[in-house]
């Protein structure tokens, strides 16, 4: 598949440069259908963070690029033991994280592998999102290692290895992310796995040599749920169907209900390291 | 109705195997091969006739032909188009072989060496209908891409048939997909037929003698895929003399050599062409390599190789030998431990053995094999991976044909094929052996088949050709069997009217496994098995043809409506990859196409050439399954090759007997797509994706639902013919696309930033089109 992906999008990418250099590429108007604009949520729950929520709603294409903040949605949150707790309205920027939330809960969330929660979003016109979601057993990070090339001076760069044991009883899915410095910034590498070929063996996961001495990395990997797998493989797949002749469009599989969008509890391992 | 069905196919096999003693009395008959005076190439459709007993007979696709005659003095004609017709007198006391070559008519200027299989009266007369024959002489003179003569896209001016899109060889026949085409070449066959992901075809033109398109009224002797058969046949060579052709073009030079083995009993043909995109690249990269941010371009060429060879064994024994080679090659090597190369290629060869029994029974049988691979391997420092897939076939074929009188042709004949599908073999590793996956799912395939048909004709008026094909395929434990019935028949309101009818029935067993909207070279080919059921298909079609003005101008509509059932395709986000369930990621559903055809053909004359229109529809149905809502949510929609109207005008005009003007005009309704008509903003998880205002997630509504613009070219050719010193040599000049229309190749939509600030601002659609004008030179040699 990433092969096929990988194909796709390199010919994609050729044909939109090609194309832009002979100047073969012109505006055009085009006459969209009519779709019902549908509530999205974003919630990623982790254990011992505020839960918080984005709530937006899906728009025509070609409308104008700014988003409409809606106000009048409500957030439910029930918790593995039928305790219901609100999300407040309360739209903000995450420091930390510099992602914008508009729901934000009182309290850090209890939660253990195997907790199940729910979440109930509606508003006022009638629109309603349900979703479930499961917390995933921790897998830990084995090892981490890193090994430099044989260069000098600015050439000299180090590989990072990544191990780790993938559970042979269930299918499993996995993202693993490394950051330089900081986790705010975007990754440095971000890969989406199963174990379709791997199932309960070793899992070794490396990048090539592109990290100098004294960099100091955040290794995070994340053991997702199925839905949320599948969610994010039909994100990429449709942004990448968008100005790519050769891949066929795809629908977006929410894990929600009733809308679009994510609903999961994150479980994940982080290891820090400085490659000296 | 299927035991009826059996027992005409074995009362066929019977008719055949009977002696037929007593209609031979007084009546011999004559066969053998129609060649070219110049090469000696078998022409395929000419006709030898006897006008004073208004019968004949026409070449089959070896060049053979079988007339039955009564005893005595007769005189023969014996003609083709683009060649000079011979009359014979001939005393027929026995049964005989005789063989005629026809010099070429190329230097006179009432017959224009352009055209295609027979003549006009004869494309009247028989009864196989929705079949298209094209000469690589008649390819030869249209404009083309490049300058690069194709016969693939030569087929896609003809009605019924759709390109995949601009510039594509790819055939979508009556409503068919890419891989519902059988591709043979000398009865072997070809799964890839494309070069540099279908912008070329893998026929080599100073190769290929002739091609035959079959669209419906499939004869008994073709099956295994759906909707069309592609039937070439390669140039068999000189067996008088040596000579040397080729060309050199913008992208690509080719070279043929052919001559005699043994004078008059064998000869041989060797023809090879390569690309040079990747001797210019090497040179940019190399001018550039001290450019800083610069990134090398990737090497890219492909080659092919083609060989035949036959030889006479004696009066009643010829063996044909075909080989062919090709390789498409993608390589990139960067400076910071990235390298990438990818190949893919089909390997064919065959081997043909034409026996005569007598001069009403011959016999070729074939034994051939192929192969179609791709390999990919990746190295990024310490690891290293690859990936191949291939199909292998080996396979036998036997065709009895029999002329026991002038009425009936009866053939029959068998094949076996075994297939092995490599669907994926991955290994990826570190050199520390610290990471280490390997993969490979391969299974076994058995596929046969027998047939028998007869032509025959009942009366003056009415001709029949019906046969009846019994197909098996075997996957392991599973097992597929299917009857495919075939009918033809014409009957001629007048001499110059016929009406046309043919019904046939098709089983597909062997599937290509592809999410894209177009055929990559990473396709694979994927056996029927348990959960995935062979595709099969019927389809009935009429017609009418007149032959107008004298002969000059045939006229034919034809009606089409085919069914399709156990169509595939595959559920979103399928693992299409070293996936050892592959069966599950199926999705099946139903399809159905009907138009109308007209076309209007001249064939003779300094200016031939013809205008087809066809107006059709086709649809795909996949209603919910496996877990899935289906495609389109289970409703019906149009496939991305459906065209509602194409009209194509191809003209041919011999100015002076150095000098030929070409002009082929294409028009063709929007082709359908999928825009998003939605979108939404996702942040992604804590330290990954955008904020809001960053990259949108397209949401699409139904598929295919929005049509592009309209799709319309100009080519305009011309070829001189040069007066070298030896041989003959021409120089071919081509525009594509002269008018320089954008046509659509696809619509995608942007970002609008504010240059300031460089927020995205608002969306815009954008059609990206693929060729602009292009004219081409291209300079051909033969001595």
């Amino acid at each position: 598949m990433f092969v096929a992906t990988l194909l796709k999008r390199w010919i994609g990418l050729s044909l939109l440069l090609g194309a832009a250099g002979c100047n073969l590429q012109k505006d055009i108007d085009v006459d969209l259908p009519a779709v019902p604009s549908q509530l999205v949520t974003e919630c990623y729950l982790r254990p011992g963070e505020i839960p918080r929520l984005t709530v937006s709603e899906t728009t025509p294409y070609l409308s104008t690029a700014q988003p409409t903040l809606l106000t009048d949605v409500t957030v439910t949150l029930t918790l593995p033991n039928g305790q219901q707790q609100k999300l407040q309205f309360r739209p903000g920027l995450d420091r930390l994280t510099q992602k914008i939330y508009t729901h934000i809960g009182q309290r850090a969330l209890v939660a253990r592998p195997g907790d199940t929660f729910t979440l109930d979003v509606q508003d006022s016109k009638g629109r309603h999102v349900t979703g479930t979601a499961t917390m995933p057993a921790l897998v830990p990070l084995d090892t981490v290692e890193w090994k430099f090339n044989d260069k000098t001076g600015e050439q000299r760069k180090a590989y990072v290895l990544t191990k780790f044991r993938d559970p042979a009883a269930t299918a499993d899915f996995y993202r693993l992310q490394i950051h330089k410095d900081s986790i705010s910034v975007d990754s440095e590498r971000d890969f989406t796995l199963d174990d379709r070929l791997t199932n309960g063996t070793q899992m070794t996961l490396g990048t090539s040599y592109r990290f100098s001495a004294n960099d100091t990395l955040l290794i995070t990997l994340y053991h997702l749920d199925e839905p949320y797998y599948r969610f994010l493989q039909s994100v990429d797949d449709a942004r990448n169907a968008n100005g790519n002749p050769f891949a066929q469009p795809a629908a977006i599989r929410s894990t929600v209900q009733g809308g679009v969008g994510v609903f999961t509890v994150l479980s994940s391992d982080r290891r820090t390291i400085i490659v000296k | 109705m299927r035991l009826p069905l059996l027992a005409v196919c074995l009362s066929l096999l019977a008719l055949v195997l009977l002696p037929r003693a007593g209609q031979a009395q007084a009546r011999y008959t004559l066969t053998g091969f129609i060649r070219s005076g110049a090469d000696k190439s078998v022409l395929p459709g000419a006709s030898v006739a006897v006008p004073a007993l208004g019968t004949g007979a026409t070449a089959d696709s070896t060049g053979q032909y079988a007339l039955t005659l009564p005893a005595g003095r007769h005189q023969l004609v014996i003609s083709f188009i683009g060649y000079q017709s011979q009359t014979r007198e001939l005393n027929l006391t026995h049964n005989q072989r005789l063989s005629f070559s026809l010099p070429e008519s190329r230097n006179e200027l009432g017959e224009v060496t352009v055209v295609g299989s027979g003549t006009l009266e004869q494309k009247l007369q028989t009864p196989q209908m929705s079949v298209e024959h094209l000469t690589t002489r008649e390819a030869k003179l249209l404009p083309a891409l490049f300058g690069e003569v194709d016969l693939l896209k030569t087929l896609q001016l003809k009605p019924g048939v759709q390109n995949g899109g601009e510039g594509t060889g790819g055939l979508y026949v009556r409503g068919g997909s890419a891989d519902q085409n059988l591709f043979l070449l000398d009865d072997a066959v070809v799964y890839n037929p494309s070069h540099l992901f279908g912008l070329f075809s893998v026929f080599n033109p100073d190769a290929v003698q002739s091609v035959d398109l079959y669209k419906g009224g499939f004869p008994a002797q073709y099956g295994g895929r759906l909707s069309s058969v592609v039937d070439v046949k390669l140039r068999e060579g000189d067996p008088q003399k040596y000579s040397v052709s080729g060309g050199l073009g913008l992208i690509s030079s080719r070279l043929t050599l052919e001559g005699p083995i043994v004078k008059d009993k064998g000869a041989f043909i060797v023809s090879g062409r390569r690309t040079y995109f990747d001797v210019f690249t090497r040179q940019i990269n190399k001018l550039n390599k001290n450019t800083e941010d610069y990134s090398p371009i990737p090497d890219y060429y492909f080659s092919d190789f083609n060989a035949k060879a036959n030889y006479k064994l004696g009066a009643k024994d010829q063996l044909f030998l075909t080989g062919y080679y090709g390789r498409d090659v993608f390589g990139f090597n960067s400076t910071n431990g990235f390298n990438f190369d990818f190949s893919w290629g089909n390997t064919v060869g065959s081997l043909r053995w034409n026996h005569v029994f007598s001069p009403k029974l011959f016999v070729n049988t074939t034994v051939s094999a192929t192969r179609y691979q791709y390999s990919i391997a990746n190295k990024l420092d310490q690891f290293a991976f690859s990936l191949s897939s291939d199909i292998q076939d080996y396979a036998v074929r036997t065709d009895f044909e029999y002329a026991p009188d002038d009425r009936h042709v009866f053939k029959a004949g068998a094949t076996a094929t075994s297939h092995l599908f490599g669907v994926g073999r991955l290994q990826a590793g570190s050199q520390d052996g610290s990471l280490n996956i390997g993969s490979d799912v391969q299974y076994h395939g058995q596929e046969a088949s027998l047939y028998a048909a007869d032509n025959f004709k009942a009366t003056d008026k009415l001709q029949l050709e019906y046969g009846l094909r019994l197909t098996g395929f075997r996957s392991g434990s599973d097992w597929f069997g299917g009857l495919e019935p075939r009918a033809s028949a014409r009957y001629s309101l007048t001499p110059k009217t016929s009406l046309k009818a043919s019904y046939a029935q098709m089983y597909q067993y062997v599937h290509l496994v592809t999410n894209s909207g177009a055929s990559l070279p990473t396709d694979i080919w994927y056996p029927s098995r348990l959960n995935v059921k062979p595709q099969r298909s019927q389809q009935v079609a009429t017609g009418v043809s007149f032959l107008l003005l004298g002969g000059q101008y045939l006229l034919t509509n034809e009606v089409y409506y085919k069914w399709a059932r156990n169509q595939v395709d595959f559920r979103d986000g399928a693992q299409l990859f070293a996936n050892a369930d592959l069966d599950a990621e199926f999705l099946f559903g139903k399809g159905w196409s009907y138009g109308n055809e007209l076309y209007l053909e001249k064939k003779t004359g300094r200016t031939t050439g013809w205008v087809g229109y066809t107006l059709a529809w086709t649809q795909r149905n996949f209603q919910p399954q496996r877990g899935t809502t289906g495609i389109n949510n289970g409703k019906d929609f149009f496939p991305t090759y459906d065209r509602r109207h194409n009209l194509t005008v191809v003209v041919l005009h011999q100015l002076t007997e150095r000098l030929n003007l070409t002009g082929s005009f294409v028009y063709t309704s929007g082709a359908p797509t999928t825009l998003p008509a939605g979108r939404f903003q996702l942040q992604d998880i804590f330290g990954a994706g955008d904020q809001l205002g960053g990259n949108p997630v397209p949401i699409y509504p139904d598929r295919n639902t929005y049509r592009l613009a309209p799709y319309h070219r100009l080519d305009l050719g011309v070829v001189y013919k040069l007066k070298p010193r030896h041989g003959e040599s021409d120089l071919t000049f081509s525009v594509y696309n002269a008018y320089n229309r954008r046509n659509p190749y696809f619509v995608y939509f942007d970002q609008v930033k504010d240059k300031a600030t460089d927020q995205v601002t608002s969306y815009r659609a954008r059609q990206v089109s693929l060729f602009p004008v292009i004219p081409s030179v291209t300079y051909n040699f033969k001595f």
